[in-house]
């Protein structure tokens, strides 16, 4: 007897008990890759920079070219892994002086790194870090490394748009 | 104060000039006065000096580009001689590469990552090529003469043996799927009789392509190419030699073990030569041997019956084979045609 007029006092306040779910679309913002507008718009970018990822294949191309991105293509992590222990040590060794991406070509077991870098210090500095990284990321990737470098007099050099 | 001035600033060798011991307490312009002097670092104790002096680069001498020395009737291959990322420097190209808005130029070759980027054939230019297939050219044997058809190389060569190469960029140049190795052989050229033949197409089972008349082996279970190939070579020679073979039990082959219908021995033979004596009213009793032998040439119509009824069981029941034995059936008893 108790039951049922419980259920019934209920039933009677229905209306306002069940509480509404509230929902609303996902925020599907992508922000990684892409650099904002400065108020004086004078925020240099490179050509990579300006064109967000979405835009691979398209507008810009890859950084890294080799088999292990390809369908059933072998050594995949440590491929990426070796790829992006070249990029950190490039970026180290020539400190201040790479003005590009570092790109990263794999041919067999040879490995060619290209990358476009200011003429701050010496030629003979240069040859010495050339000859430096070379025999070291050789003697550690256990395969003939090559830098194809390009130099440019400063970063103004590459900048391709400012924004 | 002055000692430890003295301490810092001396360097061994170099005649010391005494009056720049005050410089610290001397004002700009002396300081200014004497850097021009000499190359010592003075120690800024009133910080009247910038401290953070960026250090300016001397614009260093970069001689012109070797693609504007370049004579025109020079060797390109030997400017370019192997794969190599593009360098404006030595392609005498006005390359531009880029998106841009319409309206605007493309970046040009120089400071441009993405020529960098994309593989060229800059050492594979068609005279290249043809140097280098010259130079090759000692290594090759003629093609035989007799081998001008595809005909003549499968009568002469009836093996095939299938495997893959893979090249991919990685410090090892082994690929576990280089292992797998394909052996087919049409199995018209094997010298197989009835028996031989049945036999060996209950060996190698589904490995047999009726349509092509293919019999493919395909071996991956050894890790290296050379112990598969020898497997696959093993097997057809063991398929081969079994199928030969003719075990003791394999006489007692009967009707229900044969792998096809075949009309001679069944009973369906046997009904028609009963009924085809019982319309001549010849009572005789046959034997078995008799039933097997007996030519059914001689009754009309039987030999087409033979083959619809093969058909009937071999190709299965569907809409042709039914409507041709109903056909036959209808001729051989002699009744009216069927009514469309």
């Amino acid at each position: 007897m108790n039951l049922t007029q419980n259920v019934a006092s209920i039933a009677k306040w229905s209306t306002i008990l069940s509480s509404q779910f509230h929902t609303s679309a996902a925020l599907c913002r992508v922000v990684s890759g892409k650099y904002r507008i400065t108020k004086k718009r004078d925020k240099p970018l490179t050509y990579e920079m300006a064109n967000p990822p979405h835009y691979i294949a398209h507008r810009k191309t890859w950084n890294s070219w080799n088999t292990s991105n390809l369908k059933d293509g072998l050594r995949r992590s440590e491929t990426a892994l070796e790829d992006e222990f070249i990029r950190r040590f490039i970026n180290g060794t020539w400190h201040g002086l790479v003005c590009s991406e570092v790109i990263i070509k794999r041919q067999f077991n040879h490995i060619r790194v290209a990358a476009i870098m200011r003429r701050a210090v010496s030629p003979i500095k240069m040859y010495f870090l050339l000859g430096y990284s070379e025999e070291l990321l050789a003697n550690w990737l256990q395969c003939p490394v090559t830098l194809e470098i390009q130099t440019v007099d400063s970063y103004k050099d590459v900048v391709f748009k400012y924004i | 104060m002055i000692m430890a001035l003295f301490t810092r600033s001396y360097k061994p060798g170099v005649l010391f000039n005494t009056n720049l011991l005050w410089r610290s307490n001397s004002t700009l312009e002396t300081l200014q006065k004497g850097e021009d002097e000499e190359e010592f670092r003075v120690l800024d104790i009133l910080k009247k000096k910038d401290k953070h002096q960026r250090r300016v680069a001397r614009p260093m001498k970069v001689p012109a580009d070797r693609a504007e020395k370049m004579p025109t009737d020079q060797n390109w291959g030997n400017v370019w001689p192997g794969p190599r990322s593009f360098h404006p420097s030595s392609v005498p190209l006005p390359i531009r590469q880029g998106y841009v808005p319409k309206g605007q130029v493309p970046p040009g070759k120089k400071a441009n990552a993405e020529l960098m980027k994309i593989p060229n054939f800059l050492h594979l230019t068609p005279p290249v090529i043809k140097m280098q297939c010259e130079a090759i050219k000692k290594f090759c044997t003629e093609w035989p003469k007799m081998l001008n058809s595809e005909q003549a190389i499968e009568q002469h060569y009836p093996v095939e043996v299938i495997t893959s190469d893979y090249c991919h960029a990685s410090p090892t140049i082994r690929n576990p799927l280089a292992r797998i190795v394909t052996l087919r052989v049409k199995l018209s050229s094997l010298e197989l009789d009835k028996h031989a033949k049945d036999k060996f197409l209950r060996l190698v089972g589904d490995r047999y392509d009726k349509e092509t008349d293919l019999v493919t082996f395909t071996a991956d279970r050894c890790p290296m190419r050379k112990q598969n190939l020898d497997y696959v070579n093993y097997l057809l020679t063991a398929t081969f030699h079994e199928s030969w073979a003719v075990e003791d039990w394999e006489k007692q082959k009967s009707e229900e073990d044969m792998e096809y219908y075949n009309w001679d021995n069944n009973k369906s033979k046997r009904n028609l030569i009963d009924w085809y004596l019982k319309v001549k009213n010849e009572d005789r009793l046959l034997t078995d041997d008799e039933y097997k032998s007996f030519d059914v040439s001689e009754i009309p119509h039987a030999i087409e019956y033979k083959e619809t009824v093969s058909d009937l069981f071999n190709v299965g029941e569907n809409k042709e084979t039914l409507s041709r034995y109903d056909t036959v059936v209808r001729k051989l008893l002699g009744l009216p045609e069927k009514k469309c």
